[in-house]
């Protein structure tokens, strides 16, 4: 792709695109980035694999302001971006104990601290919900993810899961819900 | 009472918008009876929502990873490149503003350290200074004491630069001077003719005759001068003034007659201390006002009695002027060795005839017999 191709969309259409779920969207904005945030990482002793991470997780931080529509822009996209990863990498080599005070580089930055410290909070229930759902274990996990990640009706369920009826279902529900909630709620109220 | 199962389901169907009219008002209306079951939607709208998070997270997740998978990463890996490449030309501009960046807490640190060292060193100096001042002030008074006459702070009159006008030998004095006897013999201070080459002396009518030391004596600032051969002088039958050898009453009205300026000044005071400066007995304390110049002036008392010699005054205290008492005068000339006095003993008046004269008379009389004495040095 050349670069006159790649700059047709402009920032609002990319970020549009996010918040849509466009997948083709989602390339674009990946490829059109990501060498930029690589050069940061590779230039600050990280590696291929640290950019790809440190750049899914600039993403993340966008996607979920974007489909929550909280996203303020004062700056243009790709500054924004390099201030994400900037800071994430950042906190990386920090929590790596080597000194990350100082990165060698010039661009321009732009004020992302209010944007990641809800990026932690999210992150931490993110980790949570994770670990619980672990603990859940199946069929209560792949359950509740179908009825509330992905919608199904518990008529698809019933038949998925191979239930008498609509009812035993429901019970089966309300049971594995009621666990999860403990034990999400058991660590989440302690914070 | 609703059971739990049941009311749990109603949420789930709440959550999800598939309440029918009746039965969310139902929803609703229990929710604000029964702070209990409110709590329990509440949590369970956390739940689903946490939940929803997750799932919303993971399937972005895998979006991606699907992406970087698809991703050529020798075409990005060149475009990383380029962008480095581009981003070095570009830091050949901005090497400053990046060094400045990452120096910037040092510089700070060293900027604040400069700063306070610059200033305190400026306070040191400035405190050294001043009390180094003292010191020399008090340097100064050392060596007043070790040569009392000398600290008197000579009043001397510096013509260097007139008389470099006049283009004539550079590095002259002058001072004052007055006739000790009707034949030329005259009394000035040492300090005026100290390292002399030649010296002239200059009547308030101008003429003007070269005189020669006889006599220099460094402990009462007193030297005896006389007119050298010269035969334009007219011996005077006698001086209108005598000389008064016994110490005068303090209070004692006295006036002075000087050249601190081309032309012979008038000053008049009274006599404050008797002693001079710093408790030396040689010398009275007046109350007058004298300038350069004045050095070798008489000092006469309110009869036309010389007194003293004016030989200084102390910079540091206004009206304080010394001159050098009389009797000193007369054991100064008794000191002179008869040889250079040439078996011509100097043969000084006590008698005086002013007493009953106006002070105005009086120094019409006494100003011919004060001269200008100028020195002529070489230049050191």
């Amino acid at each position: 792709m050349t670069e006159s191709n790649r700059s047709h969309l402009s920032d609002d259409q990319l970020l549009a695109g996010l918040a849509n779920g466009s997948d083709a969207v989602l390339e674009e904005l990946y490829k059109r980035y990501f060498p930029m945030v690589m050069n940061l990482i590779l230039n600050n002793s990280g590696t291929e694999d640290d950019a790809k991470d440190i750049y899914q997780e600039t993403l993340i931080v966008l996607y979920e302001k974007v489909s929550r529509d909280s996203l303020e822009l004062h700056c243009q996209l790709k500054t924004y971006l390099y201030s994400v990863s900037r800071r994430l990498w950042l906190k990386q080599l920090s929590t790596r104990n080597r000194n990350g005070n100082s990165l060698w580089d010039t661009d321009e930055r732009a004020d992302v601290d209010d944007d990641l410290t809800d990026h932690e909070a999210r992150d931490r229930q993110f980790d949570l919900m994770a670990d619980s759902l672990d603990r859940l274990g199946e069929p209560c996990r792949t359950l509740l993810e179908d009825f509330y990640i992905h919608h199904l009706s518990m008529q698809d369920i019933t038949e998925k899961f191979g239930y008498t009826n609509a009812d035993n279902a429901k019970t089966q529900k309300y049971k594995c819900l009621m666990r999860l909630k403990r034990l999400f709620f058991s660590v989440f109220k302690e914070e | 009472m609703i059971d739990n199962q049941k009311f749990t389901d109603w949420i789930d169907r709440w959550l999800r918008n598939e309440l029918t009219e009746t039965e969310r008002l139902e929803f609703e209306a229990l929710r604000r009876s029964d702070p209990v079951l409110a709590q329990r939607a509440l949590e369970q709208q956390q739940l689903v929502k946490a939940m929803k998070n997750y799932g919303q997270r993971t399937d972005f997740r895998s979006r991606l990873n699907r992406i970087h998978a698809n991703l050529d990463m020798d075409c990005v890996r060149e475009e990383v490149n380029q962008l480095s490449k581009v981003r070095k030309l570009h830091r050949n501009g901005g090497t400053i503003r990046q060094l400045w960046q990452t120096y910037r807490p040092i510089l700070a640190v060293a900027a604040s350290v400069a700063l306070i060292t610059t200033f305190g060193t400026l306070m040191l100096i400035r405190q050294y200074q001043s009390s180094h001042k003292q010191q020399e002030q008090y340097s100064m008074m050392r060596r007043d004491l070790q040569a009392i006459r000398r600290s008197q702070n000579a009043i001397l009159q510096d013509l260097n630069a007139r008389e470099r006008a006049l283009q004539i030998n550079p590095g002259q004095v002058a001072g004052s001077g007055f006739l000790l006897s009707p034949d030329g013999y005259l009394v000035t201070n040492t300090h005026i003719i100290q390292d002399a080459d030649s010296v002239y002396i200059q009547s308030t009518r101008g003429d003007i005759y070269k005189a020669k030391v006889v006599y220099a004596d460094n402990k009462y600032d007193l030297a005896i001068l006389q007119i050298h051969e010269d035969s334009s002088f007219r011996v005077k039958a006698a001086l209108p003034y005598g000389f008064e050898a016994a110490p005068s009453d303090l209070g004692e009205r006295v006036f002075t007659l000087g050249f601190p300026r081309e032309e012979v000044v008038y000053g008049e005071g009274y006599l404050s201390s008797q002693t001079g400066y710093r408790g030396d007995s040689t010398a009275y304390q007046v109350a007058i006002s004298v300038n350069p110049g004045n050095s070798g002036g008489p000092l006469l008392d309110e009869k036309g009695n010389v007194i003293g010699i004016i030989s200084g005054k102390q910079t540091s205290s206004e009206g304080a002027t010394f001159a050098i008492k009389t009797d000193y005068l007369f054991r100064a000339i008794s000191a002179i060795p008869t040889d250079s006095l040439k078996n011509n003993s100097i043969r000084m008046s006590r008698k005086n005839g002013l007493a009953k004269l106006a002070r105005k008379d009086q120094i019409k009389k006494i100003q011919e017999n004060v001269y200008m004495v100028k020195v002529f040095k070489h230049e050191k």
